[in-house]
């Protein structure tokens, strides 16, 4: 339905975004995931024809966006980062001028504005001049809006932002229930909500897209890559060389310049990657115990791409950008082969992550929880979950 | 046939809702009560003031003066409607200067943009609607006009007063669409209102700079000012190359509005 292969924005010498290649199955919700700035809405606006893209192609029910401007544009419902609204208008009033000058039919009108209405829960503020709605209210019209001629194809630019748990509740039921007959594409920075609202997900930063897969395929992947952090006191080598033997580990490295360090010289902290699947725990502290070393810490932790979710789903504000441009500049530099799942731990991982961060995603929850809970565990303090 | 009348019911919905904005504006309202209130004053002062036409023609029959006989009708007219013009010359921006700035600002131009509309056919309806609250406004004052002219005696004709009302919506259109193209350059609708009203007086008095120039440049600068083509139709002449100018005007704002927006998606970051 939606094909869009090796596309890139060039705005003066800065890159919007840089050979995005990615496909949208009919039916399909594809999941835009990624921090502001990343390329998301130039993207976005890319399909829809807003903008012309520097090169590559997107095609949008075999039509190009660019070379078959109208067409494309009369088969998407588009709802910009800020909903086009016009405050003097009813909402009723405002969903008939899009439906026009979307081209439905003047027989259809009636029944689609109706339909809309009633599909964003808008009944009872039709009549309502929309300068007067609140801001989860112009979300809703902005909504419906996108979908008010009942496009094939619905391109939704961060349809959650600013709204209220239950608001934000109410839009994914809603964008789920449309799909199946549309084709959606949705941003967000909020990785709970691409696992609960969409079939596929394409995490994209500074322009380029570094992952694709389905959401229970990116938790699994996330979910098996475990690592730990030992604090040893001793013959550094010499327990290096053993633990990499152990079945399971896959790599053993030095962590230098560590944040925590003790300040004792003959300490030294390692970081030991897993195999997928497998959890030598026990091992890996008889290891060190039986080459006679000294055990100061043992922590389980997971990669850093999750920890990058993990930044993603708590609150935006609580973000520092700097960190999470940096820590997606890790999750980016670790895909140098096309950026397919799964994900390997690389020596670049450095330790400026707290390691109270180091908690599991779940993604099964409701979306209130689901944040909160991020934010809570986000302060928690380390908790060890395999003891030595 | 078909893309035709969808290119029309594309241009009435704009038109509608760019209509509908007006009226739904108290802004607007305030406009309009202040251009009645004024012209109801030109009015009054030019035609029954103490200094004004009727006074004048008693005056002139007092003294017996009977040749050369003037119209009061007609001058009336062409009095009138040049201050109705001066008047829109003030009113006119601020008309326009939220034609495309506001939508900019709000950003329903992305809606607009990625509608399956043409650039033209958005700009000839916006422009469509605001030239037709003008024309409201303009009513009233044509009711008052009618009634005046009808107690003329000897009987005036109306030609004249039609072809005046006819130059002033031409007039009205042109700057309508100038202005519509600079609002088309900036999010701010106050800076499309200066920058309009600047352009319009200078196309205003450009015959001024071309009397003072000779050769083919004052020429063509006299052919191009606004209120030296309105003049003749505000005298009740049917000038045809004034009506070329003002369509040109018009044309000319339309395209450099589709141009500009065409611009504005291309470049913006």
């Amino acid at each position: 339905m939606i094909e869009v292969e090796q596309l890139s924005k060039v705005y003066g010498s800065t890159a919007a975004i840089q050979e995005v290649t990615f496909a949208v199955e009919p039916g399909e919700i594809l999941g835009f995931l990624g921090p502001n700035g990343a390329g998301k809405t130039t993207t976005m606006r890319i399909l829809t024809g807003y903008l012309p893209a520097t090169s590559g192609t997107a095609k949008i029910a075999g039509f190009d966006v660019h070379e078959n401007s109208m067409a494309v544009r009369q088969r998407i419902g588009y709802l910009p980062e800020t909903p086009p609204l016009y405050p003097d208008m009813t909402v009723e009033g405002f969903l008939h001028f899009v439906a026009r000058i979307k081209g439905v039919v003047a027989g259809d009108r009636a029944k689609q504005v109706e339909n809309a209405l009633t599909r964003c829960n808008l009944l009872e503020k039709r009549q309502v001049l929309i300068r007067k709605l609140s801001k989860g209210f112009k979300q809703r019209v902005g909504i419906a809006q996108a979908i008010v001629h009942d496009p094939p194809v619905i391109i939704l630019d961060e349809p959650t932002v600013g709204l209220d748990p239950r608001q934000i509740i109410d839009v994914r039921n809603l964008i789920k229930s449309l799909a199946g007959d549309h084709t959606i594409i949705l941003s967000t920075h909020i990785l709970p909500e691409v696992s609960m609202t969409c079939s596929r997900v394409a995490i994209i930063n500074r322009g380029r897209v570094v992952a694709t897969n389905t959401p229970e395929q990116l938790m699994a992947e996330l979910a098996g890559e475990t690592g730990y952090e030992l604090e040893v006191e001793g013959d550094i080598a010499l327990a290096q060389a053993r633990l990499a033997a152990l079945p399971g580990v896959k790599t053993v490295e030095p962590i230098v310049d560590s944040v925590e360090g003790s300040g004792e010289p003959s300490r030294q902290k390692l970081r030991l990657s897993l195999v997928t699947g497998t959890d030598p725990g026990r091992e890996i502290a008889a290891v060190v115990v039986n080459s006679g070393l000294g055990l100061y810490e043992m922590r389980r932790t997971r990669v850093s791409l999750e920890k990058v979710f993990l930044e993603l789903t708590t609150e935006e504000k609580a973000i520092d950008p700097e960190t999470m441009a940096a820590a997606y500049e890790r999750a980016s530099h670790r895909d140098t082969e096309p950026p397919i799942l799964p994900i390997s731990v690389t020596t670049d991982q450095t330790t400026d992550w707290a390691p109270d961060r180091t908690q599991s995603i779940k993604s099964d929850e409701t979306p209130i929880e689901d944040e909160t809970e991020a934010s809570i565990t986000a302060e928690q303090p380390s908790r060890p979950e395999e003891e030595p | 046939m078909q893309s035709v009348q969808i290119l029309f019911a594309n241009l009435m919905a704009i038109y509608r809702r760019e209509l509908q904005s007006y009226f739904a504006s108290p802004f607007a309202y305030v406009i309009a009560g202040v251009f009645w209130l004024l012209s109801g004053f030109f009015f009054v002062a030019i035609l029954l003031g103490p200094e004004g036409l009727i006074a004048q023609a008693n005056f002139r029959d007092q003294l017996g003066m009977t040749n050369p006989p003037i119209d009061v009708a007609a001058q009336f007219v062409s009095f009138f409607l040049g201050t109705l013009s001066s008047l829109a010359l003030f009113i006119l921006p601020v008309l326009s200067m939220g034609l495309y700035a506001e939508e900019r600002k709000r950003g329903t131009l992305e809606l607009l943009a990625t509608s399956p509309l043409t650039n033209w056919i958005v700009a000839l309806g916006k422009l469509l609607g605001a030239l037709t609250f003008f024309v409201t406004l303009l009513l009233p004052m044509l009711i008052y006009q009618t009634i005046a002219l009808s107690a003329a005696n000897p009987p005036a004709p109306f030609t004249g007063l039609l072809l005046g009302h006819l130059g002033l919506i031409l007039l009205a259109a042109a700057v309508l669409s100038l202005g519509m193209f600079v609002s088309s350059l900036t999010d701010s609708t106050i800076l499309a209102a200066i920058l309009t009203f600047a352009l319009v007086l200078f196309l205003w008095v450009v015959d001024l700079v071309g009397n003072s120039l000779v050769g083919p440049v004052g020429a063509g600068l006299k052919h191009i000012s606004l209120i030296r083509n309105y003049t003749n139709f505000a005298q009740g002449v049917f000038d045809s190359s004034s009506l070329v100018v003002f369509l040109s005007y018009v044309m000319l704002g339309l395209f450099l509005t589709a141009q500009s927006i065409e611009a504005f998606r291309f470049q913006r970051s």
